[in-house]
């Protein structure tokens, strides 16, 4: 698989903050990788010194062997970039939008037409567009800020954070749509604090926490990580603190921890050790209103190797 | 240069889409020189100047009162004013209002009270209708009181110190008053021309703000991310918002010129070639100041604030709403350090009916103008980018 994508030992520093310490990424031709964090991780800014928005205060990035910084413009050519926040102008209508990016990357008018109609028919727009997008539905609007971004047929695909504040609908249709991509041989990185979303679409996951990555492979090879351990969430209200406490003195339980509402606990074997898990947590002052118990995921992972949740 | 341009056409076709750069940059300076001349303009006397008309009537025909006479009747030939003599104030009274906007009554024994040495007085209506045209009368009346009292006084110190007067008697030595064409003197504009100018003038630098603000709009509504990580330079972001700024304000400009000369009578904005001049010269200007305001901003919606308050300052020391001297008094020097004063100088000059070179000068001012705050502002923007 030829590397579309290599990022070597990223660092940028906004003051006294190291916003992104050393990250190192390589995503190959057909490959989707996803960047996995909690808000506030360095996703964004490492994705912007990717997209050559921000000059890296060390490392490199180089894009089909082109080397990419903010001045570069030879590179830029082969990267799509999806930003988290809506960059579309409301008050041209869609095709316009399309065909006004499509010009600043060089696409000849006699082709351009041909593909904005191609582009709003891959994002179900081709009904609306010559509506203006302020009178877009806000999926409407999301899914268009996807089709810029894939308008000129890029190598390298960036979306961040793509489905943030999607209805469900919507929020599936950006999914479908990312996977008939990279099943086409683009590459693809995806950023997401959403671990469903990281496993249904990501080869590779890196997982990134305060500016570094913390594990990168596929699902299998970090949730080997956690040893196979099982994931127990336990939702109510009361001392969950005091109750994580306890918990972890329990046998076979690696891990607990609290969140606002709930407790997320690692173990071996939890349904062996459940009706102990729960009088546990009821004896330490919690109300339980719902457990779940499940397999380790990505979310396991992330916990093991941070401490904290996805959503924290 | 093309990826600017692309940027730029953009912005005008969703600014002539919102109709914001019509208004501000057209329909709101046209309607307010409109609405100007009419309300001030007669205040000035019409498109074509002073437009006075007045009385005399000489009830004392001596020597001290025929150089007022004299003197009104000399500017009448300059074409100043109008004035028509009566021989009573019953047909100055029933004129008034009608024929003439004031009068003024010279009473009888006038100059023998001037030349006793007793006060006298000098007697002025005018119509209420004719407020300005009155106080000009007054002003003319208490000059030339003034000066008769003066030459009193001369003349009675020479007595006392027993030599004679510089000019003999109080009557000739009284009156030195002098009418003259200020206007063709220093080469002001005259009303029409003046508020259609001063309107264009004041509201470029609205209009030219549709056009630097965009990076700030585009930052705010996230646009500008696509723009940079588009294949372009980045000059090209800043460049296509100071194309489009500069095509905005000479659109604006060159419209206001041609419709206020074909709207309101008698604004006349001189030699073309020069007034081209001038609107480039001006609008590049516009486009550095407001440029350099915006990159100062940290929002769009800061530097349209910011921005506005810097028009409305400059407008107003540079003369666009009143007619600032062009003395040694600090308001008179201020006015020079803003781009409308200039401007206005340079449509002077050409409204003198001098050629093109005429507004060099002050091209020349505007261009520096651009220039200075234009380096800086790109430096500012460009900087703000890289960050």
């Amino acid at each position: 698989m030829a590397e579309v994508l290599t990022a070597n030992n990223l660092v940028k520093h906004f003051g006294d903050i190291k916003a992104v310490d050393g990250v190192s990424l390589s995503i190959g031709a057909g490959e989707t990788f996803g960047l996995l964090g909690p808000n506030g991780a360095g996703k964004t800014t490492t994705i912007s010194i990717i997209a050559g928005l921000l000059e890296p205060s060390a490392g490199e990035v180089n894009v089909i062997g082109e080397r990419i910084s903010t001045r570069s413009t030879m590179g830029k050519q082969h990267i799509g970039l999806v930003p988290q926040d809506l960059a579309i102008y409301p008050d041209m209508t869609g095709a316009e939008n399309l065909a006004f990016f499509g010009r600043l990357y060089g696409m000849a008018s006699d082709g351009l037409s041909d593909r904005v109609d191609e582009v709003l028919d891959v994002v179900g727009l081709a009904e609306r567009r010559d509506d203006l997008v302020k009178e877009y539905s806000g999926g409407m609007k999301r899914r268009l800020n996807i089709g810029v971004g894939l308008l000129h047929k890029p190598r390298l695909l960036i979306l961040d954070e793509p489905t943030v504040g999607v209805d469900p609908q919507s929020r599936n249709a950006i999914l479908e749509s990312v996977e008939s991509l990279s099943e086409e041989g683009m590459a693809v990185l995806y950023t997401t604090h959403y671990m469903e979303e990281a496993e249904r679409l990501c080869d590779r996951v890196a997982i990134i926490d305060e500016g570094t990555v913390r594990a990168e492979g596929t699902r299998r090879e970090l949730v080997s990580i956690v040893g196979e351990k099982d994931r127990v969430a336990i939702t109510g209200g009361g001392a969950l603190g005091s109750a994580a406490e306890s918990v972890r003195s329990l046998p076979t339980v690696s891990e607990a921890s609290a969140t606002d509402h709930s407790l997320e606990i690692l173990a071996d074997d939890a349904s062996a050790i459940l009706p102990t898990l729960l009088s546990t947590v009821s004896g330490a002052g919690v109300s339980i209103s719902g457990v779940e118990v499940v397999e380790p995921n990505l979310e396991a992972v992330f916990l093991h190797l941070t401490g904290k949740a996805l959503r924290d | 240069m093309l990826a600017a341009l692309r940027i730029a056409g953009k912005d005008l076709k969703l600014r002539l889409r919102d109709r914001s750069a019509i208004i501000t940059g057209v329909i709101a300076p046209l309607a307010l020189a409109v609405i100007f001349y009419f309300v001030f303009g007669s205040a000035f006397g019409g498109a074509g100047g002073l437009d006075l008309e007045y009385g005399i009537v000489d009830l004392d025909g001596s020597e001290v009162s025929t150089p007022l006479v004299g003197v009104l009747v000399e500017a009448e030939e300059a074409g100043l004013l109008v004035v028509e003599e009566y021989p009573d104030r019953g047909p100055a009274e029933a004129a008034l209002g009608e024929e003439i906007d004031a009068y003024i009554v010279i009473p009888q024994g006038f100059g023998d009270l001037v030349v006793g040495g007793n006060a006298a007085s000098i007697e002025v209506v005018g119509d209420v209708d004719a407020q300005t045209s009155t106080l000009i009368a007054g002003s003319i009346a208490e000059q030339y009181a003034a000066g008769v009292e003066s030459g009193r006084l001369a003349f009675i110190t020479a007595q006392t110190l027993g030599g004679a007067s510089p000019a003999g008697d109080p009557a000739t030595a009284a009156f030195s008053y002098e009418m003259v064409d200020m206007a063709a003197e220093t080469r002001q504009l005259n009303p029409a021309t003046y508020f259609a100018a001063g309107m264009a003038v004041f509201f470029l630098f609205f209009t030219v703000q549709f056009g630097v603000l965009g990076l700030l709009e585009e930052e705010r509504d996230g646009t500008l991310t696509r723009l940079l990580a588009a294949p372009i330079g980045r000059r090209a972001v800043v460049s296509g918002k100071a194309i489009l700024a500069f095509a905005l304000g000479v659109i604006a400009m060159t419209v206001l010129a041609v419709s206020t000369q074909l709207i309101i009578p008698g604004a006349e904005w001189g030699a073309p070639l020069g007034v081209a001049l001038l609107i480039v010269t001006g609008v590049l200007a516009a486009v550095g100041i407001m440029g350099l305001v915006a990159s100062a901003a940290k929002t769009a919606e800061g530097a349209g604030n910011l921005g506005s308050i810097i028009a409305v300052i400059l407008g107003m020391l540079g003369g666009v709403f009143f007619q600032i001297g062009t003395g040694e008094d600090l308001l008179s020097r201020l006015t020079f350090v803003t781009p409308h004063a200039w401007f206005m100088r340079g449509l002077g000059e050409l409204a003198g009916g001098a050629d093109w070179t005429a507004a060099l000068p002050a091209a020349g001012a505007l261009g520096l103008f651009a220039l200075v705050t234009g380096a800086i502002g790109w430096v500012l923007v460009n900087r703000r980018l890289e960050s």
